[in-house]
């Protein structure tokens, strides 16, 4: 039975967009994604070390910074997709994520194509984070497994 | 001492440790990322353990990466990667991470190694493969 608040493969069209809400990416983020994870690099832990180093201080993991665009992502689509399966995924990290920056991501429906089951369709999203000065700091495409309506 | 782009080479690799995951693994990721979506332990096939998001297999491979034999290359940052899901992985799976330098490219502040990784779980399936670009540093001069 089809949910009427979620989008099928039908509802999504090449070319919907959206915006999510901002996020301030805090130390303790950095630190309880070091604890998750298990990524100690000095990259993301040693305030001391990174004072000499291309960056001049810590930085987000870029994974947390794909994690966190994740949760701005669904919070971003109000009906949610109908998603059956998160197929792939191709992903730049095209610069830092300090502390105290705050981040948004910006998605756009850029393909929709047919499978050969009838039940679902596949479809890519653009996806694009963005810092307080607009500068992208990663971008990467999305491929999600969609239901059809029955 | 870490590894330097000069001291890896083309087929240089390694298994790491298993890393079993668990329901707080779960609820600490959609803390950190803010996806509630992962909390729904009943959305899933009944009668099995609740799947794990894909993307916190891929964040636990970034550190089961660093539980290396050897010493670990000194990244100075993620650039590029490719990650291909294969099967489900589900509450009480475990999984290790395999990993390969399947090439090299030096630059001007380092140089580019490019990694092949498998994440298997406890049968010994391929649950995800991924291609990472990771920048890595030149040996300091003395």
């Amino acid at each position: 039975m089809s949910e009427p608040n979620r989008q099928y493969f039908e509802d999504i069209q090449v070319g919907d967009e959206y915006l999510s809400p901002g996020r301030t990416i805090t130390e303790a983020d950095i630190v309880a994604f070091a604890g998750l994870s298990g990524d100690y690099n000095v990259l993301h832990t040693d305030a001391e070390y990174m004072k000499t180093s291309i960056f001049g201080e810590r930085i987000a993991h870029g994974l947390l910074g794909l994690s966190i665009s994740s949760g701005l992502g669904s919070r971003a689509i109000v009906r949610p997709f109908a998603t059956i399966a998160f197929l792939g995924l191709r992903w730049r990290f095209k610069g830092p994520i300090k502390i105290g920056d705050t981040i948004k991501v910006r998605m756009r429906v850029s393909d929709k194509k047919e499978t050969s089951k009838p039940d679902r369709g596949i479809v890519t999203l653009q996806r694009s984070v963005l810092n307080q000065r607009g500068e992208v700091v990663q971008e990467g495409d999305t491929e999600l497994m969609i239901e059809r309506r029955k | 001492m870490p590894r330097y782009f000069e001291d890896l080479e083309v087929g240089d690799g390694f298994e790491s440790p298993g890393r079993t995951l668990t329901e707080a693994d779960v609820v600490s990721y959609a803390a950190i990322s803010g996806d509630q979506d992962a909390l729904d332990f009943t959305a899933g096939d009944a009668g099995l353990p609740p799947v794990v998001p894909d993307l916190l297999i891929m964040v636990l491979s970034s550190g089961l990466g660093f539980r290396a034999p050897a010493e670990t290359p000194q990244v100075l940052a993620f650039m590029v990667f490719d990650l291909h899901m294969r099967l489900p992985v589900r509450v009480g799976d475990t999984i290790r991470c395999r990993i390969r330098v399947a090439g090299k490219r030096p630059m001007k502040e380092g140089g580019v190694i490019v990694e092949r990784r498998e994440m298997v779980n406890q049968r010994d399936e391929v649950v995800q493969e991924a291609e990472y670009k990771l920048l890595v540093a030149r040996r300091p001069r003395e």
